[in-house]
Order: structure tokens, then C-alpha cells, then sequence
């Protein structure tokens, strides 16, 4: 474990101290980085980030932060963990501040919960709350059928059509809690915010080839 | 389903982590102190948020304080909420960029409803936790205190909570001035004194004396939350044997392979050190 590093992809959106902490905590280095170059050649990279869609893509390809992620991703085969925002990132396009193109990589549309679908819950979706973990899934070996991780968030993708692996959590509706498909993968959740399960997750990340 | 918590909050002010009664502040022990008495980390795997308060009555040493917080973050893989001292936006952004997830505000919710609203429009509500110290009082039924328990408010208990709630507060961390530090239990004529449902997640604080008492709170569905503060009451591996009991009775907390933690992770810790 201990030759390991992740490429940490700083775009100044949020909190990434604690993300770092729990990769230094499994033995694992992590650079935190928004040169181009450096997420372009890296080998296993991490995309965190909170706050909102418009704003972070804005950042992301002012940097062209963009283009280098879809390098290593898509030309090099490198693998990804989106976590919260960074997830969001991931996919088709976001609904927040108006309608944004994501990156693409996972075909799913990024939307607020509505109140009708969170029947009477609250939004944001605050808190520890159970996930179903999929037969077979590489990112949450090792975890029991249903495992609990934290969640802060207001806007959600649906399982519905994904392809690959979908983790759901049900909040009113059921949404993508975790997702994997070759070497993309993606959580909604903290797993840094979500003690043994959330590191046995990222252990997981890092392990899997 | 949402599940209910189990917080720890740690009181600190210039160098020490202090013990509270009825808001009157004894020393407990610095940083390492903590480490070789409690092995703070165990502490950390049991808890499902921590919450630490820099409770200096002059809001001093802010930037020592951070650097606390930075030294729990590292050992702690639940959210942070951190508070005390409050009195800008750069405030809690240090704060946050020590490793605190969430804000807690008192005096700043009574004397400048302003900069609450700032915060909350900048890092967001569910960051905000409006953190409520309430008195048993003759004449209100509860009355609700600023400035560390100092200094009364107008507002009668319902009101406050209403007026906090309704705008910029994401969570409430209801605390009996009475009650803390005096292990008797939870002080729930708090809540019967309500006249609504409290609309925010709801932390409650202030008596907890041993696990019955957190099973109380826990059992209570008004409240979403239970914390203690109180060091000694779960001195050395209380805190994981208490979480332990809650669990096995079926309390809707979530489930963390504690020992998984202690026995995996140690290894690996060594190496990251």
C-alpha cells in the first residue's frame, strides 16, 4: 500500500483537507493539484469538490482541467473517484444555476430533488443514511448488503438506464449513491466523512486495478 | 432512513480541553494529554460526529485553536463541527479549512443576525448549527442565554428557535446550562416547553451521566441527535462500550465496524505517520 499515491484535483471548490487525511491515513500519498499537466499524466485520480455545478465547471475548464481529465480517463484508461460535487461532475449535465454540460462520463442528468419525490423530507439531504451495495461491486467489497455513509447534498442523479454499477440510497426516491463502470467511479456520499466504511471504500479505490 | 448520531463535543480554550458544569470551566489536559488518557482516536471510530468549541471567554488564540482542530481532523473520519469565536466570514473559513465541516454560532445569532445570514448564503445552511444555551427560568419556563451562558436574551425559548431556524440555521444544538456537566440526565421539559416541532435537526445536550441517559435522548423522536461533553463519564473505552449497548438495543444509529478500524487500520496508521 504504501507505494501508492492518488492525484487529488484541486479546482478550488471545497474542502479537500479531509480527503487528503484519509488517503494519508490508508498509507497513501496525495498530491493535491490543479496543474493540467500533472491530472493529464496522472495515474489514479480523486475529483472531490461541494458548492455548486455551474460554478465548478466553470473552473474546471478555465483551467483546462477538463480536457486533462478526459485524457487520463478516456485515452489513458486511468481510474477516477468523483465524491459529492466531484460525482456530479461526472455526468451529462447539471441543473443547477441553470442547465450545464458536465463531463460527461456518466449519462445521467444532475437535478435538485424535488419535494414532492423527498415526500415532506428535507433538502438538503443531510446525514448518515443506508446504501445498498450491489452484488459484485469492486468499490464496496467487504462492506455488508446495506452500509451507512454520509451525505450533504441537494441535487442527485437517478439510477435510471446507467450503465455499470449502481449503489442506491433511498431518500423519498431512490438515487445513485455509488457508482462504478470500468474505471470510472463515483460516490454522492463522503466516504471520508464516513469512518470504516467510508475508508474500507477508499482502501478499495486504491486497490482495485 | 435517516439514522440518528451519537457526538462528542470537546470544550477548548488556551491550550487545554476544559470540563464543564453549569458553564463554569475547569482544565482538563492539553492535546496530548487527551491523546495518552482517552486515545482520542478509539474516541473518534465510536462517534458519528464530533463537535469542538473553542469556549475562551475572550474568543482568543483563534489560530491555536485551529491548529487543534487540524490535529483531531487528522484522526477523524466522521463530520466536524467546530465553533466559538465566531465573528466573520474569514473566521469560518479557518475554521473550515482546518477540517470543520459545519459552523456552530451563538452570541453571533443574537448580536449579528447579519453575518449568520453572510455565512449561510456562503458556504450554506446545512453548514450553519445555531447552538441554543438554555436556564430554567421563573418567569418564562426557559430562558435562553448568549456570550458562553453570560447574558440573557429577550426572546422567550419557542420564539428564538422559530426566528433561528426560519432563516439561516441548518441544525440546533440545544444545550441545559442546569443540566451540564452534572451527570443527572437530559433536561426534556426543554422540549415540552415548545410550542412547535422544531423544523431543523435537532442536537441535544447538557447532563448525559452515563448511556442510559444517551438511550433516553435517542429514544426521544424529537430529537436527532445526542452529545455529551462530559470527559470522565466515558473515560478510557466508555464512549465505544456505550455505543455498543445503543446499537445492540436497536437504536437507530449507523454501523461502524469499530474493531475493523482498531485492528486493520492500525497498521496502515504506523505507516502513515
Amino acid at each position: 500500500m504504501t507505494n501508492n499515491s492518488v492525484t487529488i484535483v484541486d479546482y478550488g471548490m471545497g474542502n479537500i483537507c479531509s480527503v487528503v487525511s484519509a488517503f494519508n491515513y490508508l498509507g497513501c500519498d496525495a498530491l493535491v493539484v490543479s496543474d493540467p499537466d500533472l491530472v493529464a499524466s496522472a495515474d489514479t485520480l480523486v475529483l472531490p469538490g461541494v458548492g455548486s455545478f455551474r460554478k465548478a465547471m466553470t473552473s474546471l475548464r478555465e483551467q483546462e482541467l477538463d480536457l486533462a481529465l478526459e485524457h487520463a480517463i478516456l485515452n489513458r484508461g486511468r481510474k477516477i473517484l468523483g465524491i459529492c460535487l466531484g460525482m456530479q461532475l461526472l455526468g451529462e449535465r447539471g441543473l443547477e444555476d441553470g442547465e450545464t454540460h458536465g463531463l460527461g462520463l456518466i449519462p445521467a442528468v444532475v437535478e435538485r430533488f424535488s419535494i414532492d419525490e423527498v415526500r415532506g423530507s428535507k433538502i438538503p439531504h443531510v446525514g448518515f443514511n443506508s446504501v445498498n451495495v450491489p452484488p459484485g461491486s469492486r468499490l464496496m467489497a467487504g462492506l455488508p448488503a446495506e452500509a451507512d455513509f454520509y451525505f450533504v447534498h441537494s441535487y442527485r442523479m437517478l439510477p435510471d438506464g446507467v450503465p455499470g454499477l449502481a449503489a442506491n440510497c433511498v431518500y423519498g426516491v431512490e438515487f445513485l449513491a455509488a457508482y462504478e463502470h470500468a474505471n470510472i467511479f463515483a460516490t454522492q456520499f463522503h466516504p471520508e466523512k464516513s469512518q470504516s466504511n467510508g475508508l474500507l471504500l477508499l482502501k478499495n479505490f486504491i486497490e482495485c486495478a | 432512513m435517516l439514522k440518528k448520531r451519537l457526538i462528542f463535543t470537546l470544550l477548548y480554550s488556551r491550550g487545554h480541553f476544559m470540563l464543564s458544569r453549569n458553564f463554569r470551566l475547569q482544565k482538563v489536559g492539553d492535546f496530548n494529554w487527551l491523546q495518552r488518557n482517552y486515545d482520542f482516536s478509539h474516541i473518534a471510530y465510536s462517534i458519528d460526529e464530533l463537535v469542538v468549541l473553542n469556549v475562551d471567554r475572550d474568543g482568543a488564540c483563534q489560530k491555536e485553536f485551529c491548529d487543534v482542530l487540524k490535529l483531531l481532523a487528522k484522526g477523524c473520519f466522521a463530520p466536524i463541527a467546530a465553533g466559538g469565536a465566531v465573528r466573520s466570514i474569514d473566521d469560518a473559513r479557518a475554521l473550515l479549512r482546518s477540517g470543520a465541516d459545519k459552523i456552530v454560532l451563538n452570541t453571533p445569532l443574537y448580536e449579528s443576525p447579519e453575518l449568520v445570514r453572510a455565512l449561510a448564503a456562503e458556504f450554506g445552511q446545512q453548514c450553519i448549527v445555531g447552538s441554543v444555551d438554555v436556564k430554567r427560568s421563573e418567569s418564562k419556563g426557559y430562558a435562553v442565554f448568549s456570550s458562553c451562558g453570560a447574558l440573557e436574551i429577550e426572546a422567550d425559548l419557542s420564539g428564538w428557535i422559530d426566528q433561528i431556524s426560519a432563516e439561516s440555521v441548518g441544525e440546533i444544538y440545544l444545550n441545559s446550562i442546569d443540566r451540564d456537566g452534572t451527570g443527572q440526565g437530559y433536561d426534556f421539559g426543554i422540549l415540552d416547553s415548545l410550542s412547535r416541532k422544531i423544523g431543523v435537526p435537532v442536537i441535544f445536550a447538557g447532563g448525559v451521566g452515563n448511556t442510559a441517559h444517551l438511550a433516553a435522548g435517542l429514544a426521544d423522536s424529537r430529537i436527532d441527535a445526542v452529545a455529551t461533553a462530559n470527559l470522565f463519564n466515558f473515560v478510557g473505552d466508555g464512549l465505544k462500550k456505550a455505543r455498543r449497548t445503543l446499537v445492540d438495543s436497536g437504536v437507530n444509529l449507523p454501523l461502524w465496524n469499530i474493531e475493523l478500524m482498531e485492528r486493520h487500520f492500525a497498521s496502515l496508521r504506523k505507516v502513515a505517520q
